[in-house]
């Protein structure tokens, strides 16, 4: 304790005009002093804190006191070293209370002057030790990378697109709906171990690419070959097989046949249900030999069925997507994945060509998109399975005619380029005439690929020892050389994102930009640029940052962005109660169509530089045959998306009402007001309710007696404290209240007792029977006091203030690119950002572009 | 071929695990050497943490001490009575936040709603530091439709979480399955890798270190935190590398390749509806870690809290998610489900308690060895209270059969409860977090 007293007196020594008997002035003294600088400024600044401090007793002394400590703080206890984060953090909650004049609650006991004063006292107070510290230390600590980011980085580094290692990493803990925030990406010896397995496996998967590659096969299937089950489940109706277009008794066919005899190139297989998870319908002996990339050629035709198992030409597309899978019959546990992208089949039929990815021993499924999933009851049994009653003009299908699957399609150059990163000119299974030359010449030029910046020579001398002794020790150069790799793939230069700091941090600018934009390394333009010094030329950087927007790796951007901004992540978290909802039972394409809605939207609004208004409102979106049907919009053809205008009454313009959105922001059986409000105000809005303040009793809520949400939601505004938060958001979940779990457009509730009684057989073939109940009144009043009827009127109001509407985009952003949510002396510059974008209605790649080009993104020695 | 679902029932699934349990696994175990150095019988720790937690008006008796009269809850456990203690009064002092301190029930640590809360060392994290080299595996973390990525029981020295295993089948796969004999010196040349990789890592992050500003040397203490535990791990690991894995199944047929056939394996149930039979296969693989000795720490966090609408029983599904429930406003029908949910949880822990006190180690019952917490982070959910948590203790060699209560209006800290069962593992510990002291009236016997 002893040094500690030390500084508390030399301290004292240094602001010895201080009366050591006052308790904030004595507190202020104490303060530490991290930097050890303790100038002049430093000792006004002591002074004048002791003053404010003072200030703020007159004011707010009355509660914050320590015996009454009103929300549980104590204004004369409250340390003052700012160094603390949650002191600082405390502070600054103290500045936002009184600017926004939530503080003190008797508008009275504080003039408008005095307020002014209290505010400017606290910002001159805090803003100074914020900057200095942040010329120090950066705006936050170093991050490390997250698992997206960690196996991008090995992709692209290795040459392996398909590398597969996110899920051997622990899942990131998120703060404020990130995982790319600094404080929270936290590391374990489970990380580590993870990091050490995810390097070894990718690094033995591009050392096996050197093998030769294997032989190209071309395997074909046709006729009864297009399906290893001759029927399936879900009656007749599912599946059947065709010649001519009228259905045939295979089996009995077969049985005629001689024995041995080829399979039937003249009949077709006629499917009409989607093989939903994990009930496979795929093409005999066509499996995969290897893992690697396979073209896919089919014939098919888009096929109408009519009673009586006949066939006719479709009025229209149906589409369809691969998905790799082992052919197995059933395993709950199976990897499936959609593969090859869609494909919509035309009526008048034809020769259909993709690329697949597969895993050795996997074949491709037939994923029906948008067509009836059987589902078996609750006793795992489909044989109460009814086909659904076809629709008019008959159920839509699909008639495969032969499939031919050929590779793994080899590499465009062998050696690989994987094998190159590694080996350089080493040839596959040769050995090395050198290998400690070799050794050390590979180690240095791998890390020299692999490094994201400078490397130390100490530290390559480091890695180095590590592969001379593991060759010493009798390993070949290879094993020896993938050890050191593994050891530089798992170390703290290659886990860990620098912050810039200084003027001369170029690659930390690099990383920090390509992290943003493409969840990776910098790639050779960019190091090159960081190499050159040239990334704080304010038209390099708007250069760099418009081509990576342009370019296709955006879509990681898009993904993981919208992924935790707007929770696309859970889109398939709740299945839509199938009680309420029997339309949307087991339609994965309804709710993947809605997400490719949402970021095709989102990709626009940056690409097209779209103002930030369409958050909430737009004449425009994005919608495919299905979607197209959700919203009630005019008929669309296919499974990919395309832009469209939205007639005008249409509430499904901007984010805000997305059926993604409205699935995400309620449970799948019902909808919260309260919790869509949260959702809407945190996320879209940027105001998310304060967390309840410590030691204020919890009221304890009584719902007994309420029977519709408008009565639940009155009981808020009964208890004060109830509504000093609900006033905020329960109001904007209520213009909600006509969009069901999945955005569709409702009246009325729907029930399972009272109301009009609706039954029938949903898409799964099961019956359904639910009741049309209450009204749906979804009118209500802002805080502020402007009231709205419905959800067009509220999307005019929350319209009214697009600066909002940016400026939650621009902290959104910041917490993004930076892992660091926006400081209190960051708040100039991006309402200078908001000033600069203004004439322009805040359009998004503006203000992406701006952030990227302020002291927030650049370091606390940016160009601006 | 006609393609028909297959349903993986629950009844298969325990009926599976089942069929090795029945059998006496205890006493045909390999003996591994650390037992052998010990005179005395491995004591060992199972923390069961229910996040929503349970009506806890209908749990706590309305008198303290050993007459007290059985609550509807308590009234599940009644055939045990003698070999559980409830407790009522007790909560984590200054832990307060709601939903979020299910990240401290283990900790103690306050201040989990600020932004810049940092956790604190775990119960088990500190017991596994103490003797977890005895076993295979320190500790097993667990949980059942956990939120991997944000909740644990289990945080590192340095606040970090660890995140929880949430399948029994990949669980059981590193208990008991392994390669064959090339496959072991393998992994051990594989170790050997691991440990000269280490040592690099070390001196580079030192290296490292001399140049970074203090806010980065936060960041990487961690990083070298974890160097240096998994140089620690690796060491225990090469030691048990080479002795035989335990068998759950002692009389089971080996496969040619020495793998365990994997019928042996449970089945996984991914249906998050199905939470209670999740929690049920859960146990039972901690039943399966305790009785090869793979472990005698086990954490399961029961993640109710991410729970969407679930199977109440086999034959009735909740109106609302977990936590929708928990706020049940005094809503009837809610209460009833909940309360339905509540005597679903107590079912299953006695049916633990009556598998474990019908198992013996040596001459004793696993239960006097085996101590099984169940409790929660929340006191009243439908309010977000912290305090007055309800807390189960069974089995541990205690003098059991009690109300313990202490005061409603001033709790008394968890954390004394922590003290006496680090004392009961054998750990001489005096203190646990927020704790006074050891907790008053809790003997062991």
């Amino acid at each position: 304790m002893k040094p500690l007293i030390m500084v508390i007196i030399c301290a004292l020594l240094l602001v010895s005009y201080v009366v050591p008997t006052d308790s904030a002035a004595a507190r202020v003294a104490n303060a530490p002093n991290k930097t050890g600088k303790t100038g002049n400024s430093s000792r006004r600044a002591s002074v004048a804190v002791v003053r404010l401090v003072e200030q703020l007793e007159v004011s707010c002394g009355k509660c914050h006191n320590p015996e009454s400590r009103a929300g549980g703080l104590d204004l004369k206890s409250l340390p003052v070293d700012l160094s603390v984060p949650g002191t600082r953090a405390q502070w600054v909650g103290i500045h936002d209370r009184i600017e926004r004049r939530e503080m003190p609650p008797d508008q009275s006991s504080l003039t408008d002057a005095g307020r002014q004063q209290l505010l400017a006292g606290l910002r001159n107070w805090l803003l100074p030790t914020e900057r200095a510290e942040i010329l120090v230390n950066g705006r936050g600590p170093m991050r490390r990378l997250n698992r997206d980011e960690y196996e991008q980085n090995l992709r692209d580094l290795l040459h392996l697109p398909d590398l597969d290692i996110r899920d051997m990493l622990p899942e990131d803990r998120e703060s404020r709906h990130f995982n790319k925030v600094s404080e929270t990406l936290d590391t374990s010896r489970v990380q580590l171990t993870a990091w050490l397995d995810a390097a070894e496996t990718a690094l033995r998967q591009a050392m096996a690419t050197g093998d030769r590659p294997s032989p190209v096969r071309l395997q074909k299937a046709f006729g009864d070959q297009l399906s290893v089950g001759r029927e399936t489940t879900g009656g007749r109706e599912a599946m059947f097989w065709i010649r001519d277009s009228i259905g045939i008794d295979l089996a009995a066919e077969k049985k005629a046949a001689p024995k041995g005899a080829p399979p039937d190139p003249t009949i077709e297989m006629a499917l009409f249900r989607s093989p939903g998870w994990p009930y496979g319908i795929f093409p005999k002996g066509v499996v995969a030999p290897a893992a690697g990339n396979y073209r896919v050629r089919f014939a098919a035709r888009a096929v109408l069925q009519q009673p009586g198992f006949r066939v006719i030409p479709a009025s229209d597309s149906v589409p369809m997507t691969f998905r790799s899978r082992r052919p197995t019959n059933h395993d709950i546990a199976e990897d499936v994945r959609s593969t090859g992208g869609n494909i919509d089949i035309l009526p008048s039929g034809g020769i259909y060509e993709t690329t697949v990815h597969l895993a050795a021993g996997q074949t491709i499924e037939y994923g029906m998109l948008g067509l009836p999933v059987p589902q078996p009851d609750v006793k795992g049994m489909t044989a109460e399975y009814r086909f659904p009653p076809f629709p008019a003009g008959g159920q839509p299908g699909v008639a495969f005619k032969w499939l031919e699957m050929e590779g793994p399609l080899p590499p465009a150059t062998w050696p690989s380029p994987s094998w190159k990163v590694l080996f350089d000119d080493l040839v596959p299974g040769g050995e090395s005439r050198q290998p400690v030359v070799d050794a050390r010449r590979l180690l240095r030029r791998f890390i020299a690929n692999a490094a994201r910046g400078l490397v130390p020579d100490e530290s390559i001398a480091g890695f180095e020892r590590l592969v001379q002794r593991r060759l010493a020790s009798g390993r070949p150069l290879t094993e020896a050389l993938l050890t050191g790799y593994q050891a530089f793939l798992s170390s703290e230069l290659f886990v860990y994102l620098p912050e810039p700091v200084g003027e001369s941090d170029h690659y930390a600018i690099a990383n920090r930009l390509s992290h943003l934009f493409t969840d990776s390394r910098p790639d050779n333009h960019l190091l090159a640029l960081a190499r050159q010094k040239q990334l704080r030329d304010a038209t390099v950087l708007r250069r760099e940052t418009e081509r990576l927007i342009a370019s296709d790796k955006f879509s990681r951007f898009v993904d993981h962005f919208t992924d935790s901004w707007l929770d696309l992540r859970n889109l398939r978290r709740d299945d839509p109660d199938i009680r309420f909802y029997p339309e949307y039972r087991l339609d994965d394409f309804l709710t993947e169509s809605a997400g490719l809605e949402t970021r095709a939207f989102f990709t626009a609004m940056v690409r097209e530089n779209l103002p930030a208004v369409n958050v909430v409102t737009s004449d425009f979106t994005w919608v495919n045959e299905r979607l197209a049907r959700h919203y009630g919009l005019p008929h669309v053809s296919g499974a990919a998306l395309r832009k469209v205008s939205l007639p005008a009454g249409s509430p499904y313009g901007g984010l805000l009402t997305q059926a993604a959105i409205l699935k995400v922001s309620a449970n799948g059986t019902s909808t919260s007001p309260v919790l869509r409000g949260v959702w809407v105000m945190d996320r879209l809005m940027g105001e998310p309710p304060p967390p309840p303040p410590p030691g204020v009793p919890a009221v304890e809520p009584d719902i007994r007696g309420a029977r519709t949400i408008r009565e639940l939601l009155a009981l808020h505004t009964k208890s004060a404290s109830c509504a000093a938060c609900h006033a905020r958001f329960d109001s904007v979940g209520l213009a909600l209240e006509n969009f069901d779990v999945l955005g569709g457009w409702r009246t009325r509730y729907r029930g399972l007792e009272n109301g009009e009684r609706v039954s029938g057989i949903d898409r799964t073939g099961h019956d359904f029977s639910y009741t049309l109940a209450g009204t749906v009144d979804a009118s209500g009043r802002l805080p502020d006091g402007r009231r709205f009827n419905d959800i067009h009127e509220l999307k005019k109001l929350l319209a009214a203030n697009p600066r909002q509407l940016a400026r939650n985009l621009l902290h959104q952003f910041t917490l993004y690119a930076t892992g660091v949510p926006v400081r209190f002396s960051d708040r100039d510059e991006i309402e200078a950002i908001l000033d600069a974008c203004a004439k322009d209605q805040y359009r998004l790649r503006d203000l992406l572009i701006a952030l990227t080009q302020s002291r927030i993104f650049l370091g606390p020695k940016g160009c601006r | 071929m006609k393609n028909s679902p297959t349903i993986i029932t629950r009844r298969a699934v325990l009926r599976g695990l089942g069929v090795s349990l029945a059998l006496p696994a205890l006493e045909s175990l390999n003996p591994v050497a650390a037992r052998s150095a010990q005179s005395t019988l491995p004591r060992r720790m199972l923390v069961i943490v229910n996040n929503i937690g349970v009506l806890v008006g209908r749990l706590t008796p309305t008198t303290a001490g050993r007459d007290y009269q059985p609550t509807p809850l308590l009234s599940i456990l009644s055939e045990h009575r003698q070999d559980f203690t409830v407790f009522s009064g007790l909560s984590h002092p200054g832990v307060s936040g709601g939903h979020s301190t299910d990240n401290c029930f283990l900790t103690s640590a306050r201040g989990a709603f600020k932004a810049s809360f940092r956790n604190t060392i775990s119960l088990d994290q500190l017991a596994a530091d103490h003797i977890g080299h005895l076993t295979r595996y320190p500790s097993l973390n667990l949980g059942v439709n956990i939120e991997k990525a944000n909740r644990s029981l289990s945080w590192t020295r340095d606040g970090v979480l660890l995140p929880a295993e949430d399948s029994a089948k990949a669980l059981f796969q590193r208990l008991f399955v392994r390669g064959d004999q090339a496959a072991v010196e393998a992994q051990l040349r594989r170790l050997d890798e691991r440990g000269s990789i280490l040592d690099t890592l070390l001196a580079e992050t030192r290296r490292y270190s001399r140049r970074i500003s203090s806010s980065d040397r936060s960041r990487l203490d961690q990083y070298l935190t974890s160097v240096r535990e998994v140089e620690t791990r690796l060491q225990t690991a090469r030691q048990w590398e080479s002795r035989p894995l335990p068998e759950p199944h002692p009389t089971s047929a080996r496969t040619p390749n020495g793998l365990s056939p994997t019928s042996e394996m449970p089945g996984e149930i991914t249906e998050d509806r199905r939470f209670f039979e999740k929690f049920e296969l859960m146990l039972r693989m901690a039943e399966l870690a305790f009785e090869s000795d793979s472990t005698r720490i086990v954490t399961l966090m029961l993640d109710a809290f991410r729970t969407p609408v679930f199977q109440v029983a086999d034959q009735q599904k909740s109106t609302d998610s977990y936590h929708g429930l928990s706020h049940h406003g005094h809503d009837p029908v809610k209460v009833a489900q909940l309360e339905a949910a509540d005597r679903r949880n107590m079912k299953i822990l006695s049916d633990l308690i009556g598998r474990l006190a019908a198992k013996n180690e040596g001459n004793q019952r696993l239960l006097d060895q085996t101590m099984v917490l169940f409790g929660s982070n929340m006191g009243d959910a439908n309010i977000h209270d912290n305090t007055n948590l309800p807390i189960i203790l069974a089995g541990g060699g205690f003098d059991h059969g009690q109300h313990l209560a202490f005061r409603k209006d001033n709790n008394t800290p968890l954390s004394n409860l922590f003290v006496t069962m680090l004392q009961r593992l054998g750990i001489e510990s005096d203190r646990f977090g927020s704790s006074t002291g050891t907790l008053t009236g809790l003997r062991m016997t």
